[in-house]
């Protein structure tokens, strides 16, 4: 392992954030290459977490734009505060100003909302982390203005020009593949796959959220967890329902994982009812027979 | 370099600016370390997750051979070699199958994508190798179908601007217009009807079109889905709750009857008794999914099937043997359903399934 990568893994992992040699090596490539990161994976692995925590290791300001069908360029770049301007207009209504000053007046700075892209972009002090949250959920017309922004880093307002970015944002995109991106947008990112966690990994973050958590405790439920990502159900379980599911043992009072305490706390890790239905009808003893086997 | 070259003849889309940030990568230290090489170079070169064990692969292959001290000059022409040789085994590790297929008469793999020719292959002359690699990639096709169906009937959303209501609204504006409103197409809500032929002759194929259903499950809020033989199975309900898997043991059990003989007359007939006044209307299309091989009577089959026309808005029908070169609609029975059929057209791959796209997004 690069001595680099290794001081990243250490930095991170003061700030909470448990990481493998992997994702940390594509962190740093990231830093270096000044290149967006595409981190894709199944929901609840932490691939939000990731920017967050890059933005507190550059101590630099997180932008976030979650995605949705139907997210449109007023909402993710910039809009004009109509109301402002329209009242603006009328106070100005009997002065002297000629049409073109008053013109320029309506859609000088003040009356820009901007939104999380062109925040992004007109960062002053520092370059900032930009999280594109589940691109996949945005349409592909809007993945498409995403790469002309992802390229030159610069916004064009018709009414004011082109804006260039003070300083080149960091920028972090994830997905849940609910469909797949395209190859032009993928071709400028770099690419990481977040999986599931080990099982050291994942005992490793409940303790690092929990550090009072009894031992024992804690490596049987990450075993349960774990086995009940290997079943086919409707919705697996992310790492934080583990970590959700761990405290509300705690908070139950649960010294031991036995059924009795599991039966009563399944909602907080299933979250179907076909699953949970399964999961009592296979026996929840049998399962833990299972995994302390 | 080299490795860039070895790679893209191989399947991942690699461009010049790859190679170029791989090299940045190299000198901002990556290169030191053979691990933290191998996890940098495949955040560049793959774009998903699949991609990931090719790359393993070839990485593996090609850098023990080249021990990573790189120096391009004078390896130059063992570089070429080492490609010739491991194109040459990974051609024939991939190379079996594609004989394979190829003796069984599918299309000629012309050598170039392989990929691309499992798309045009027929489902029915897939060897058994093939099925996970089509699987895959019936997926993604599958996938990318569904998406664009959907933004289709999204981009007919948009409407006009509804002048009589912003003029209404704004009045008590004066004669300052600023709110528009618009005039969306009500969006209409059509219902797919889809008859599935599970019959022995149709065994090859019914396992893709099931799956194609489930696709256009996602697109349609209003489905209805049944399979027929010798007998009618409304599989609606079954689709709408349970994974694919499950679904298929499910019906499996449930009828006794997939894979025998066909009587599509008297299936239709069923369907037309039972459920067509509930189900069909102006605004639904029915696709039927058949091989047109037909024991029963021809005459009840197309009377049955004029029936289904009068009550719906189009009547597609899919026939896996279309693909088949020299096929002329010569089974008596599809001979009989052809005058009243809208669109008759192949569904023998998935290229050609995903043809359909056009007829289902102009209803």
């Amino acid at each position: 392992m690069l001595p680099d990568i290794f001081q990243l893994i250490k930095k991170l992992d003061s700030l909470d954030y448990v990481v493998e040699e992997g994702l940390a090596t594509i962190l740093l490539l990231m830093l270096k290459l000044k290149k967006p990161l595409l981190l894709e994976g199944p929901p609840g692995v932490g691939k939000t977490e990731a920017a967050h925590i890059i933005a507190s290791y550059l101590n630099t300001k997180l932008i976030r734009l979650q995605c949705y069908e139907g997210l449109d360029v007023n909402s993710a770049i910039y809009e004009w505060n109509y109301q402002k301007q329209l009242l603006s207009i009328k106070l100005t209504e009997g002065s002297e100003l000629s049409p073109a000053e008053k013109e320029s007046h309506i859609f000088g700075d003040e009356f820009l909302l901007k939104r999380p892209l062109l925040q992004a972009i007109t960062e002053s002090d520092k370059a900032p982390v930009l999280l594109i949250d589940e691109i996949d959920r945005a349409d592909e017309e809007f993945e498409a203005f995403l790469l002309e922004l992802l390229s030159a880093y610069q916004i064009s307002i018709p009414e004011m020009g082109t804006i260039k970015a003070n300083h080149i944002p960091i920028v972090v995109l994830t997905s849940n593949r609910t469909r797949e991106l395209s190859d032009a947008l993928k071709r400028r990112c770099l690419y990481h796959w977040v999986p599931y966690p080990e099982f050291q990994k994942e005992l490793a973050i409940i303790n690092k959220h929990l550090p009072d958590i009894n031992q024992v405790l804690a490596s049987q439920l990450v075993k349960f967890v774990q086995y009940l990502r290997s079943l086919k159900l409707d919705k697996s379980p992310g790492i934080a329902e583990s970590i959700d599911w761990a405290e509300g043992l705690i908070a139950l009072g649960a010294k031991t994982f036995t059924k009795d305490y599991i039966d009563k706390s399944l909602g907080v890790i299933l979250k179907s009812d076909k699953d949970i239905t399964n999961i009592r009808g296979q026996g929840i003893d049998s399962i833990l027979n299972e995994i302390e086997a | 370099m080299g490795f860039c070259e070895l790679c893209r003849s191989h399947d991942l889309s690699i461009g010049l600016n790859h190679s170029e940030e791989a090299l940045m990568a190299a000198q901002s230290g990556f290169i030191n370390d053979s691990k933290s090489f191998k996890i940098a170079l495949r955040s560049i070169f793959c774009s998903c997750e699949e991609e990931y064990s090719t790359f393993d692969r070839f990485f593996d292959i090609y850098w023990r051979k080249k021990r990573h001290e790189y120096m391009p000059k004078t390896r130059t022409r063992k570089q070429t070699k080492i490609i010739k040789q491991t194109k040459g085994s990974v051609v024939l590790v991939g190379s079996g199958d594609e004989e394979e297929t190829k003796k069984d008469g599918a299309r000629t793999v012309s050598g170039a994508n392989k990929m691309e020719s499992l798309r045009k292959t027929d489902f029915s002359k897939v060897a058994d190798i093939d099925h996970l690699l089509l699987d895959e990639l019936a997926e993604k096709l599958l996938l990318q179908l569904n998406h664009r169906l959907k933004r289709r009937l999204r981009a007919s959303k948009d409407g006009k601007i509804d002048l009589r209501k912003t003029i209404r609204r704004n009045l008590s504006q004066g004669d300052n217009i600023f709110d528009l409103i618009k005039k969306n197409r009500k969006f209409e809500k059509y219902r797919m009807v889809i008859l599935l032929d599970v019959s022995g002759s149709m065994d090859k194929y019914s396992f893709y079109l099931l799956k194609f259903i489930w696709t256009l499950k996602s697109n349609f809020k209003n489905i209805e889905a049944f399979i027929f033989s010798t007998k009618l199975l409304r599989i609606t309900e079954i689709i709408e709750k349970v994974q694919i898997d499950q679904a298929m043991l499910q019906m499996n059990t449930n009828s006794d009857h997939w894979s025998s003989g066909t009587v599509i007359g008297k299936c239709l007939q069923e369907f037309n008794d039972q459920y067509s006044k509930k189900v069909l209307n102006g605004r639904s299309i029915t696709v039927i999914l058949s091989d047109g091989l037909d024991t029963g009577e021809p005459e009840l089959l197309s009377e049955e099937l004029k029936k289904i026309k009068l009550r719906t808005s189009k009547v597609i029908w899919l026939n896996p043997l279309k693909g088949m070169e020299g096929y002329e609609p010569l089974a008596k029975g599809m001979k009989a359903a052809l005058p009243e059929i809208h669109t008759f057209e192949s569904a023998h791959n998935l290229e050609s399934l995903m043809e359909l796209e056009k007829y289902l997004s102009h209803v």
